[in-house]
């Protein structure tokens, strides 16, 4: 019996090993790709990594103030005013749906639930149209405010649960305390949901980071797009396989960095969030 | 106590004040648009030619059916869908099982098979161009170089049945990580006195798996479900970045067709009118999804 056990777990760990591996292969081989010339990655003899390491990628990219470093500034100030703006409104939001009960919130919150389901692709056209006559596309705010608006409904679900778990007898000892309800959603509720906070945060920071097809829409000027969209632009323009290797490593840095820091809140958070919503 | 009237009334107020500021964004940027739009597409509407969208009852709908590039962009979102949510469901399902069994310590396993979600769909649809690519591609290297068999080198992305091969391969491998997760949430929520009476029972893990774990997670079901056939259905990104809809429109899908009608062309009131084909297809599914899944419950 223990001889078998023992197999078996050798057979699942050498399976999970082929999985995990090949799930990271294609990050990986970016990478070390950037690191190689030129001449290296289209020799007649290639080879995994490196022979000879360079930066000289990461000089030409760094280097591209109007396209590569443009990009990566549009994506990091709008995911950030985006992410602040959609904790604030889906904390507020998910704490009214959880513990304020009013007249018409559950039809609210049905009805939200239905035109989430709706795609993109529907409301695209209207949002182009309207940001057209008000002088908001090719602006930050002009993206801001949508992509907030595509994260939304999700947070406001995720903070709804979390709300919902918070025993009510802490809410009620406030309320006999004298606390008001600003009081206790900001004194109580925020501090003991702080970890469905991150994961709110989280959810918004990779949605934006990597949204695609309202950025495609709204944002057609070059000095407008963010990373997502301009990266693609630039491929047609004969880059270098090392140049691609070094622009998506530095594409995918942030959330990478953000995905290890907060590995163990996302998995076990995102699944809790997701199967209560 | 204090639990008042007073306070009850003051809640709901609070409620409603609390709700506002996110109502007024999904108005803006969710109802509005869905209402106009639902207009334009009885309208015609060319955004460059017309002052404004002119009604033309359901001529726009009569049109789309009769667009061979629609029909053709829906086979292709149809034969897409299915085998990513099929792929991507089953096997997200056998990883998380791989990982539940697997009593050692899993944490670098489940970091590294999550990675790829947080690489943005569109940048890993150009990695994975390159991966791809005839000559300098990873895949045709592993291919030639590793396994010695240069004769199987492949121009995937020129082809029409491997090109979908290519964009199907990319969205499972961001969206599997995701999936898996779900599934091994689903499995541990699964009770382990059941799971340890199968065990005494003698069970094998067979039939543990079969008769006991897997009806034991339809809740998993639906919301990966659903996730998959949103996903699947609202594929975009990978088309557009690795092949264009090329070869031919082999792999133009529903999106990109929308897409095209209204910023490419811009006849709003007819990629509006798709887009309505669109989203009546994917709340059909979703709906179909939950029906069945809760069936199965009964």
């Amino acid at each position: 019996m223990g001889r078998k056990k023992l197999a078996s777990h050798i057979i699942l760990a050498i399976i999970l090993t082929i999985i995990s591996l090949s799930m990271v292969l294609p990050i990986v081989y970016s990478i070390v790709t950037s690191f190689k010339f030129e001449t290296e990655i289209i020799g007649s003899t290639p080879s995994f990594f490196p022979r000879k390491a360079t930066l000289v990628n990461y000089k030409y990219v760094l280097e591209r103030r109007t396209t590569y470093l443009r990009y990566y500034y549009n994506s990091i100030s709008t995911t950030f005013f985006s992410v602040i703006i959609n904790t604030l409104l889906s904390t507020m939001m998910g704490y009214a749906f959880a513990r304020l009960p009013f007249r018409g919130r559950d039809l609210m919150l049905g009805f939200i639930l239905f035109i989430i389901a709706f795609p993109l692709a529907v409301l695209l056209i209207p949002i182009y149209i309207m940001e057209y006559e008000l002088g908001l596309i090719n602006t930050r705010l002009g993206l801001i405010l949508p992509y907030v608006t595509t994260i939304l409904p999700f947070s406001v679900f995720i903070m709804r649960g979390i709300f919902r778990s918070i025993p009510i007898e802490l809410e009620q000892s406030a309320e006999i305390d004298g606390a008001n309800v600003f009081q206790t959603w900001w004194k109580i509720m925020l501090p003991i949901g702080i970890n469905g906070l991150s994961i709110t945060i989280i959810y918004g920071f990779y949605n934006i980071w990597g949204e695609y097809i309202l950025s495609k829409t709204l944002a057609t000027a070059s000095h407008a797009m963010p990373l997502s969209v301009g990266l693609i632009l630039l491929r047609g323009e004969g880059w270098s396989y090392g140049i691609l290797g070094a622009v998506i490593f530095l594409a995918i840095l942030p959330p990478v960095i953000i995905f290890i820091i907060f590995q163990k809140q996302l998995v076990e958070g995102l699944t809790r969030g997701a199967l209560k919503g | 106590m204090k639990t008042s009237l007073s306070y009850r009334q003051s809640k709901a107020r609070m409620g409603l004040l609390f709700t506002l500021p996110g109502l007024c964004f999904v108005t803006v940027y969710m109802i509005y648009p869905l209402i106009t739009s639902f207009y334009y597409s009885f309208s015609d509407y060319n955004f460059v030619y017309s002052l404004r969208p002119k009604l033309n009852g359901i001529k726009n709908y009569i049109a789309a059916f009769k667009d061979p590039i629609f029909l053709l962009s829906m086979k292709n979102t149809f034969v897409f869908a299915t085998f990513y949510f099929l792929i991507v469901m089953i096997f997200g399902l056998i990883v998380a099982l791989l990982l539940f069994y697997y009593k050692g310590n899993s944490y670098l396993f489940k970091t590294m098979i999550f990675m790829p979600i947080v690489v943005p769909l569109s940048l890993a649809s150009i990695l994975f161009n390159w991966i791809f690519s005839e000559n300098f591609g990873l895949l045709n290297y592993i291919i030639g170089s590793v396994f010695h068999l240069p004769q199987l080198t492949f121009g995937w992305l020129t082809h029409r049945s491997t090109a979908m091969v290519a964009i199907i391969s990319v969205t499972i491998w961001s969206s599997v990580g995701f999936i898996a997760i779900l599934f091994l949430a689903g499995l541990q929520s699964i009770s382990t006195e059941i799971l340890e009476a199968a065990l005494i029972d003698g069970a094998s893990t067979r039939r543990t798996i079969f008769s006991i774990i897997l009806p034991n997670l339809h809740e998993t079901y639906i919301i990966a479900g659903i996730w998959a056939i949103l996903r699947g259905m609202k594929i975009y990104a990978p088309p557009m970045v690795m092949t264009g809809g090329a070869p031919g429109n082999a792999t133009r899908v529903m999106y990109m067709h929308i897409y095209d009608n209204a910023f490419e062309y811009f006849e709003m009131g007819y990629a509006s009118a798709l887009g309505f084909i669109l989203s009546i297809i994917v709340l059909f599914f979703s709906y179909l999804n939950m029906r069945l899944s809760t069936e199965k419950e009964g």
